[in-house]
């Protein structure tokens, strides 16, 4: 810009502030209003759509499936797809460091690198139409991110792959280079260049927004694993509860009051400390409990519980266990009153219990200690709704409507034995369950096992308003 | 300003700033203030009965220490703290229960046979035996635990701990 | 009374002539468009607020994080409303700096004479994103570190100086209690006291050269 163009420049300026208003409170007002707006769209994010609750970090745990915060996904995707070319892609730093950079340096440089003197929009079609191009390809990248780059058996590129590298990569790419190539042909061709740059970003964006939506259609949703989270003592203690009776029973008894372990195989008959005792509570800090479930007591045959040493727990779960013992059995530490919640529903007057809602909380808490994969169960498994109702080595465990199903005869203490005339134990094997919950499972099995409570509201006799 | 009652366009885009300003201060400065000050607000509650020991562990006529812990959750810790009273032997049913704490500064005070008087180490402060001060700057005699709050049942004394 | 004491203040401090240089300044025909820029500046100062508020609570490390975390959530009142106000802000005010530069972008305000607000600019945008980016980490939960563990990784994939990078920002080879404190320090003293420094030139150049006016056909 030369030093005349400079002058009018500033002059213009000048005649803009004769037209124009003053900072305050003209436009300070006006700058008011959007911050209340925005600070009032705060306020109803953080009360209604909150904060979603994650599990504690847990380094061992390398199964997680990391994902930036969201203004970082468009990057996150770009280095996925870059990944998948063919021998450039194995040149990480390209897309890593190379790119990030020259795009950083490019907005630094802006003001230098473009040389056009003119500001209104129609005499800056080349900028305008890069920064369009790149913002549509920053958010179509970030519409993509959930979906995984993956290959076939075969190992070549799948369809929604293959739908993600052109929208995300090739067409952006080629996009610059034909602007970049019609700018320099703009001498000759005039405005028709500019008219075939404006058609190039139109379309280009475009089609990059429509595979964009296609690889969503495409693809299948990513499914999201989730974990339960506790953030109050209540919800820790409860949870520990179930884990507890889970992980520990078997061994431990419902209580921690075993002292002879009896049918557990390979541990039978071995003798250990009864974990309720309080010598125990008042000697073992909080985490040299959790170091002990984590890494077992390999000498003693207590196995490791932890992820980190081949278990299934994560350190968030192993400190629910540990809060649920601390509060059970250490006389020095008192559940505050408004913690001490079952997590097993109790039964209004008249409500047909369901599986989501009571059964669920009843296995959890006596059954999936054994009934679950890699234990021995007679193939009986009691995960979910469709387990329970399925079948066993020794046939269905439970008919709907039938009093003397299999289980429904265990729970109640008779013992049966199966074709070949083996007994089968009374269930659960160490303690019957409270009579209560007997009845529970009772109800369930002879109103047809309902699944959701909505089912089984509508079984009920007396439906509660 | 004039005195007139119209207030300009400009005048009152002014004071719609200022109030509006105002406004968001409030919504975020109440909460803010309720937020910082939460601990001091929250009340404490919680009593229990805690047993110091049967009536026969006490020398009649000389003061005892019986040390107890609790836990507390304070904030996201658990932190157990000990605390300390001074069981006092009087006669075979008669006992009086002290609390250890110095009535000037709340550090802890010693039973000193030879000098047959609680001492407290931080500014020399003294108690004869029934808790009453023989020097030093506390302005009351050691607090005592009598009435409601002691008791002796099945021959165990016992106190009502306040928690907090 | 308070005439004595404004006039006091004012032979000392001169604020009729901050007032007239800061707010009854000149300035071209106004637009909406135009107050994203003190829209930023509002949310950097409610993050500011909102995060000194979280750390009277808050301890980092790998100890105490979460936990801290759930209390100002369920313990202590309204730290739902303090801490749910910085999480979307963080959101928000990318989202806001980010229109600012385009909105800058479209207008062409970058050119003669306000080269220098955009370079700064340029810096409170990577800034603002580096907030983001250590801010993320604080919580300590699951999702928190093994982001971190590969925004990291991504740095020390750089040719040559990577590893040196990548351990600088750690603290060592592995996210460790070491990565958490430094976080900390970049997230509360080393990239505010930037930003802030940062925000005060880009005002300046703002004030000096005025508020630029929309480009009419001429432009």
């Amino acid at each position: 810009m030369n030093e005349e163009q400079k002058k009018a420049v500033l002059a213009k300026y000048q005649r803009a502030l004769q037209k124009g208003e003053r900072f305050w409170p003209d436009s300070l007002y006006k700058d008011l209003i959007v911050s209340m707006g925005l600070f009032l769209l705060l306020i109803l994010l953080a009360t209604f759509v909150g904060i979603p609750n994650e599990p504690k970090a847990d380094p061992s745990d390398s199964s997680y499936i990391p994902k930036p915060e969201w203004y970082f996904l468009f990057l996150f995707k770009f280095l996925a797809l870059y990944g998948q070319i063919p021998l450039l892609g194995k040149i990480e730093w390209i897309a890593t460091v190379l790119i990030p950079s020259a795009v950083i340096l490019g907005m630094i440089l802006l003001p230098f690198l473009d040389q056009n003197p003119y500001r209104h929009y129609t005499r800056r079609v080349l900028a305008l139409t890069i920064m369009a191009v790149f913002v549509v390809s920053m958010i179509t990248l970030t519409m993509m991110a959930d979906y995984p780059t993956a290959v076939d058996e075969q190992g070549h590129l799948t369809l929604p792959t293959w739908l993600q590298m052109i929208g995300g990569l090739l067409i952006p790419g080629a996009t610059y280079l034909t602007l970049l190539v019609l700018a320099a042909l703009a001498k000759k061709l005039g405005a028709a260049a500019r008219r075939a740059q404006i058609g190039v970003a139109a379309i280009s964006s475009v089609l990059m927004f429509g595979l964009a939506i296609a690889v969503m259609l495409v693809s299948p949703r990513p499914v999201v694993a989730e974990s339960e989270v506790a953030d109050t003592l209540a919800e820790k203690f409860a949870l520990g509860a179930d884990l507890y009776s889970i992980y520990c029973t078997e061994c431990h008894g419902a209580d921690g009051e075993v002292t002879v372990i009896t049918g557990v195989e390979g541990l039978e008959g071995r003798e250990i400390v009864a974990i309720n005792n309080p010598d125990l509570m008042y000697t073992n800090s909080d985490e040299t409990l959790a170091n002990i479930i984590a890494y077992g007591l390999p000498s003693l045959g207590m196995p490791p519980f932890g992820k980190a040493y081949g278990g299934e727990l994560g350190p968030s779960e192993i400190e629910y266990i540990v809060t649920f013992m601390r509060y059970s059995w250490d006389d020095r530490a008192e559940l505050p009153a408004d913690a001490a919640i079952s997590s097993i529903p109790e039964l209004a007057p008249g409500e047909i219990p369901s599986y989501e809602v009571h059964i669920a909380a009843l296995t959890k808490r006596y059954c999936l200690s054994c009934h679950r994969p890699g234990k021995e169960n007679n193939n009986y498994l009691m995960t979910s709704y469709e387990e329970i109702i399925g079948m066993s080595d020794n046939g269905p465990a439970i008919v709907a409507g039938d009093p003397n199903s299999l289980l429904l005869l265990l729970i109640q203490g008779q013992e049966q034995t199966d074709k070949n005339g083996d007994p089968i134990r009374a269930m659960p094997p160490n303690k019957l369950m409270d009579p209560k919950y007997i009845e529970m499972w009772k109800l369930w099995v002879l109103n047809g096992m309902p699944k959701t409570a909505e089912d089984a509201r509508t079984l009920s006799p007396t439906p509660s308003p | 300003m004039t005195d007139s009652h119209h207030i300009s366009r400009r005048d009152f885009i002014k004071l719609a700033t200022i109030v509006g300003g105002g406004v968001i201060g409030t919504i975020i400065g109440i909460p803010g203030l309720v937020y910082l000050l939460d601990p001091a607000l929250k009340s404490e509650q919680g009593e229990t009965w805690i047993s110091l020991g049967p009536l026969e562990n006490f020398e009649i006529g000389k003061p005892t220490l019986v040390t107890f812990v609790r836990s507390r959750v304070n904030g996201w810790e658990k932190t157990s703290s000990s605390y300390g009273v001074f069981v006092l032997r009087k006669s075979e049913t008669d006992v009086v229960v002290f609390s250890n704490l110095c009535t000037h500064l709340h550090c802890r005070v010693n039973w000193v046979e030879e000098k047959r008087a609680f001492v407290c180490p931080c500014h020399d402060a003294a108690f004869d035996i029934d808790g009453n001060v023989l020097g030093g700057p506390p302005p009351r005699p050691l607090d005592r635990y009598e009435g409601e709050h002691a008791k002796i049942e099945d021959g165990v004394i016992k106190i009502l701990f306040k928690e907090g | 009374m308070w005439r004595k004491l404004y006039q006091w203040l004012e032979e000392r401090l001169g604020l009729s002539d901050l007032y007239k240089s800061l707010l009854d300044r000149p300035e071209p025909k106004g637009n909406w468009w135009n107050t994203l820029g003190s829209a930023s500046l509002f949310l950097f100062l409610m993050q500011g607020l909102t995060g000194i508020f979280l750390t009277v609570y808050y301890t980092p490390s790998p100890d105490h994080a979460y936990d801290s975390i759930q209390y100002i959530m369920t313990g202590v009142r309204f730290g739902w409303l303090i801490r749910g106000i910085h999480h979307w802000g963080a959101s928000l005010m990318v989202l806001v700096v980010f229109i600012h530069m385009l909105r800058v972008f479209v207008t062409a305000s970058y050119k003669y004479p306000r080269e220098l607000t955009w370079l700064v600019g340029v810096g409170l945008l990577l800034l603002t994103l580096g907030m983001g980016f250590t801010g993320y980490l604080l919580p300590w939960n699951q999702k928190s570190y093994w982001a971190t563990t590969v925004g990291t990784a991504i740095a020390g994939t750089a040719p040559f100086i990577g590893e040196f990078i990548m351990k600088a920002l750690r603290g060592g080879s592995d996210l460790s209690a070491l990565t958490l404190s430094r976080f900390f320090a970049a997230h509360i003293w080393i990239l505010p006291g930037l930003l802030a420094a940062l925000i005060g030139v880009h005002l300046y150049l703002i004030i000096k050269h005025g508020e630029s006016a929309f480009p009419d056909k001429d432009d």
